[in-house]
């Protein structure tokens, strides 16, 4: 043993300790500023994994909450009879019963219900529509595709069978919170596997590599976008009507009608409806929102639907996304004006002329395409046969198909003006085809005069002349509403009610 | 040595055949230490973030939120990033030096809680963003230069009050933003193997 022989050791020592203990406060100060980061990302509340309700969820986010609520403004708009062409062109089809304009989230369940194309289901009779119609519609699906997925199966498979009257008690609460964001940290998310599905198939990416402006409106194409029933895929899906989004071979019309010409039971070709008029067969495009948004110049921009449809308010000192998803139309000083600078009117009269110009083109094409199928049928009744009538129904399938891509994509005359016009002049042209080879074959069969069409100047009339029994229909919707959805709703009760006792345990 | 006398410890093994005493051993420890430590508080402090001109490299700091979430509803998104208004333009050396400056002020203040609730732009922050709001948008305010005689002074927000920050300034104006915080400083393959505990 030695002992300290000079001062030099100690403050050594003491100026080592010194820095350590402060480089170490340091470190502490940085560490806990990062946890502060962590902490800020977690929900308010602990919701758990599978809470469906908005309104707990709005407790934690009352200004967001509240806005969502606003989406209750707003009518139904019965298209039918605004327009009783469109029943014509739906012939055979549920379009053809009932067909509203869209409304705001929080009447998605409420709507899908009340809607004659899902039928009046009873104990003994199953609604004509599968349980697919109610993925877009409420945040207990991903819920319930968890839940089917116990012991191994394809839950989102098992989630697609049955009729739809069979998860009726399971799918409660209108699109909401849950839909979009994880319950944990309340970032965005993609619940629906067909968007996921879809994506790999268009982008070959997963979608978790997507970036946050990306999923800005990524969430939206869960649901806004085209999308067919595919019953004829392998394995587990098989038989199963399983959502699919055409988006192979791209998302412009061409490209997603040249998917659907693959598919069906033989790869001939996907059927949606055969038309009731004309016996083609159909494709109904559905709402090819997102795909029309980044083909126009606001989604080449990379603005995305969130910027439009979501924009920033301001309460209190407080910002938050307006969660009332409605037309940016409705307040252009937190839309539009954000980056153009015109005034509410200019802007305001900027779309309305895109829109008019569109709608011009949409009804020549309507016009044309009733009458083709009314000369179809005409045809047949003077003894055409399928064979001869077959390019006439492809030419009818593609432009009912764009004419239907065009106008069913809400607000595609706005999000990308261009390409529309193009579909519809694509479809005008095919519809004039299509009755140019009609009159040849009308003319073979020895017919050179003119088609007369029969009175369709009211959504009641064409209803009756396509053969639907209204009164029965409506009476059945009655009878459901009255009898089953009750029962749904008082089940849906005691569900909610267990979840909170559950929590309450917690 | 004096730290080997201190806690009384007597430390004597070989390497190589060579005895080796208290002396040589426990110097590069403490080194090794102290060094270590810095290390570590230039991962934790995400350090080689900062070479980066991305804005998530200024969400470091989640004070910056409403800065950032105001930014991204602004029609300046996509367009300007945060240090295409924040920092000077006028040669590398000079943006540097100014990164840097600002960079540590704001790390000292950040890492002593010393934050204002509302924050504003200092002086010379000022002058700088003033700068970059004519780089990019000379063609305009050419044209108004002449109505500006006199009132050289004025800034472009003493009239474009909102751009692009909008007037929420507080630090808890966006409390429920999506803004891209930073993660936690414990990785991911670590946390995965504490979860299964």
């Amino acid at each position: 043993m030695t002992k300290v022989k000079s001062a030099g050791g100690w403050i050594l020592f003491l100026f080592v300790l010194v820095v350590v203990f402060f480089m170490g406060l340091l470190a502490n100060s940085i560490m806990e500023r990062r946890t502060e980061a962590v902490i800020m990302k977690k929900a308010v509340v602990d919701l758990g994994e599978w809470e469906t309700r908005n309104e707990i969820w709005g407790e934690a986010y009352p200004e967001e909450y509240e806005t969502y609520l606003e989406t209750e403004k707003g009518d139904l708009e019965d298209i039918l009879e605004e327009n009783p062409n469109v029943s014509i062109l739906f012939a055979g089809y549920g379009f053809a019963k009932d067909y509203n304009k869209p409304r705001g989230h929080i009447h998605a369940v409420e709507d899908v219900r009340n809607t004659l194309r899902t039928g009046g289901p009873t104990e003994e009779k199953a609604s004509p529509m599968p349980n697919t119609c109610w993925t877009c519609k409420s945040p207990d699906v991903p819920r319930m595709m968890e839940e089917l997925a116990a012991g191994g199966k394809d839950g989102v498979a098992e989630f697609y069978k049955g009729a739809w009257e069979t998860l009726g008690s399971q799918i409660i609460n209108p699109i909401g919170c849950g839909d979009c964001h994880d319950p944990e940290t309340m970032a965005l998310k993609i619940t629906r596997p067909a968007l996921i599905e879809g994506y790999k198939a268009l982008t070959g990416k997963d979608i978790t590599e997507a970036s946050h402006q990306e999923m800005r409106s990524l969430v939206c194409a869960q649901c806004h976008v085209e999308y067919y029933f595919d019953k004829f895929l392998d394995g587990e899906k098989k038989g199963a009507p399983y959502l699919t989004f055409p988006w192979k071979y791209g998302i412009t019309a061409d490209d997603m009608q040249k998917h659907l010409d693959e598919r069906g039971p033989d790869g001939n070709g996907h059927n949606d409806w055969i038309h009731a008029i004309s016996k083609t067969r159909m494709y109904k495009a559905q709402h090819p929102g997102w795909e029309f948004w980044q083909q126009g110049p606001h989604g080449m921009r990379g603005v995305a639907c969130a910027d439009c449809h979501m924009p920033y308010e301001s309460r209190g000192g407080m910002k938050y996304s307006s969660h009332h998803v409605t037309s940016p139309l409705e307040y252009i000083d937190k839309t539009c004006q954000v980056c153009h600078r015109q005034s509410v009117e200019e802007l305001k009269k900027a779309v309305k002329d895109r829109q008019t110009s569109i709608v011009k083109l949409r009804t020549m094409a309507e016009e044309l395409l009733v009458k083709a199928h009314f000369e179809t049928k005409a045809a047949m009744d003077k003894g055409a046969t399928d064979k001869e009538l077959e390019h006439v129904r492809e030419l009818i399938r593609e432009s009912q198909w764009r004419w239907d891509v065009a106008v069913a994509s809400h607000g595609a005359s706005f999000h990308a003006p261009l390409q529309v016009s193009n579909i519809l002049a694509e479809s005008i042209e095919k519809a004039g085809n299509a009755r140019f080879e009609l009159s040849k074959v009308l003319a073979k069969h020895g017919f050179t005069g003119e088609v007369i069409l029969p009175d369709i100047s009211t959504k009641a009339k064409v209803q009756k002349l396509i053969g639907l029994n209204m009164d029965k229909l409506n009476k059945e919707k009655e009878d459901f509403l009255k009898n089953m959805v009750p029962k749904w709703d008082e089940e849906a009760a005691k569900r909610h009610k267990s979840w909170d006792e559950k929590n309450k345990e917690l | 040595m004096f730290l080997t006398d201190i806690f009384n410890i007597e430390i004597m093994f070989s390497i190589k055949g060579k005895n080796m005493n208290g002396k040589t051993v426990i110097l590069p420890i403490v080194a090794g230490i102290i060094v270590g430590l810095g290390f570590f508080i230039l991962y934790v402090f995400n350090f080689t973030s900062y070479a980066s001109e991305e804005p998530e490299t200024c969400m470091n700091c989640h004070v910056m939120s409403t800065q950032y979430a105001s930014w991204t509803h602004s029609s300046h998104f996509g367009e300007a990033n945060c240090i295409d208004c924040h920092l000077p333009h006028d040669n590398f050396v000079h943006k540097l030096y100014f990164k840097a400056n600002d960079g540590l002020r704001h790390s000292f203040i950040f890492l002593t809680r010393t934050e204002p609730e509302a924050i504003m732009i200092k002086k010379g922050g000022a002058v700088v963003v003033q700068e970059n709001c004519i780089r990019c948008h000379k063609d305009v305010v050419t044209q108004i230069g002449g109505m500006l005689q006199g009132v050289e002074n004025r800034k472009c927000w003493d009239c474009h009050r909102f751009t692009p920050h909008g007037r929420e300034r507080s630090l808890f104006s966006v409390p429920n933003a999506e803004v891209p915080y930073i993660n936690s400083a414990t990785p991911m393959w670590l946390r995965k193997i504490l979860e299964k505990k």
